[in-house]
């Protein structure tokens, strides 16, 4: 192992955490769509999932996004009865999206893209460092 | 070693530099591998052994396994032998990553190859100045 390799594993930490984001932003960013037919069902939100991965050839255990799911929780009602998605009692089904849950999220998804980035910076420094000892 | 051969204190230092910076790219290998993993769930912390087990480990067998006939197969896999999953507190998903914790190995092993590097840098530096250039 070395420092090459501590690079890419963190590049692939970043990765990851940038598809996270992604999905917070498409999250919070469909947080009011509702569908457009009666009794139709609106956005469900989705979740990213985290897997560790083991490179045979080098050793080295990356991490990859195992699987793009959807929240299986119910949706909110909102009674709105001139809505067009509204059902024959008047209620319509609004997405199972919790922005407190999404930004609170994402924190989270900032900070572990800040500690790669941190590693790779110092990566970076052990690299420079022992290219100046031929100097 | 290598350095016993040469007969000269001087290139044991240069051989333990070696090893040192060795051990501290693996480490930051490994702790990159935990700040990687920092949000996967049962995900547990590792770390490598102390250097100076490493140390003494690769001065009597070196880190491969030990053979007692030269007709016998070598192990394939990389050796891993140096590398421990470190007891921490569990988050609810099983991931047992502290990234302050992370953070801190790493800012010390920067630390310590700053260290490695200067020492070897000056030692070379001597030399320079006894072979006069």
């Amino acid at each position: 192992m070395d420092l090459d390799k501590a690079l890419s594993i963190s590049a692939q930490g970043m990765e990851v955490q940038t598809t996270r984001l992604r999905v917070i932003a498409e999250n919070l960013a469909n947080q009011d769509t509702t569908g457009t037919t009666p009794g139709a069902n609106p956005y469900r939100r989705k979740t990213v999932e985290f897997e560790d991965q083991l490179d045979r050839a080098t050793g080295e255990t990356t991490v990859k996004v195992k699987k793009i799911g959807q929240d299986m929780s119910a949706f909110p009602q909102r009674f709105d009865p001139s809505h067009p998605a509204a059902d024959q009692n008047g209620y319509v089904r609004t997405p199972n999206v919790n922005s407190f849950v999404e930004v609170m999220d994402m924190r989270e998804a900032q900070r572990s893209y800040s500690a790669n980035l941190q590693v790779m910076q110092v990566t970076r420094g052990l690299l420079t460092r022992s290219i100046e000892m031929l100097k | 070693m290598a350095s016993q051969a040469t007969g000269s204190t001087g290139v044991a230092l240069f051989d333990l530099a070696d090893r040192r910076l060795a051990w501290l790219g693996a480490r930051e290998g490994v702790l990159s591998q935990n700040v990687a993993n920092a949000n996967t769930p049962g995900w547990k912390s590792r770390d490598l052994t102390s250097f100076a087990s490493y140390l003494s480990s690769s001065a009597v067998s070196g880190s491969t396994l030990a053979l007692t006939n030269p007709l016998h197969m070598k192990g394939t896999l990389p050796d891993t032998a140096g590398v421990q999953v470190q007891p921490g507190e569990q988050a609810p998903d099983g991931n047992a990553v502290s990234l302050d914790d992370q953070l801190m190995k790493i800012a010390q092993t920067d630390t310590d190859h700053e260290l490695v590097t200067t020492v070897y840098t000056k030692y070379l530096g001597m030399f320079r100045m006894a072979l006069g250039r």
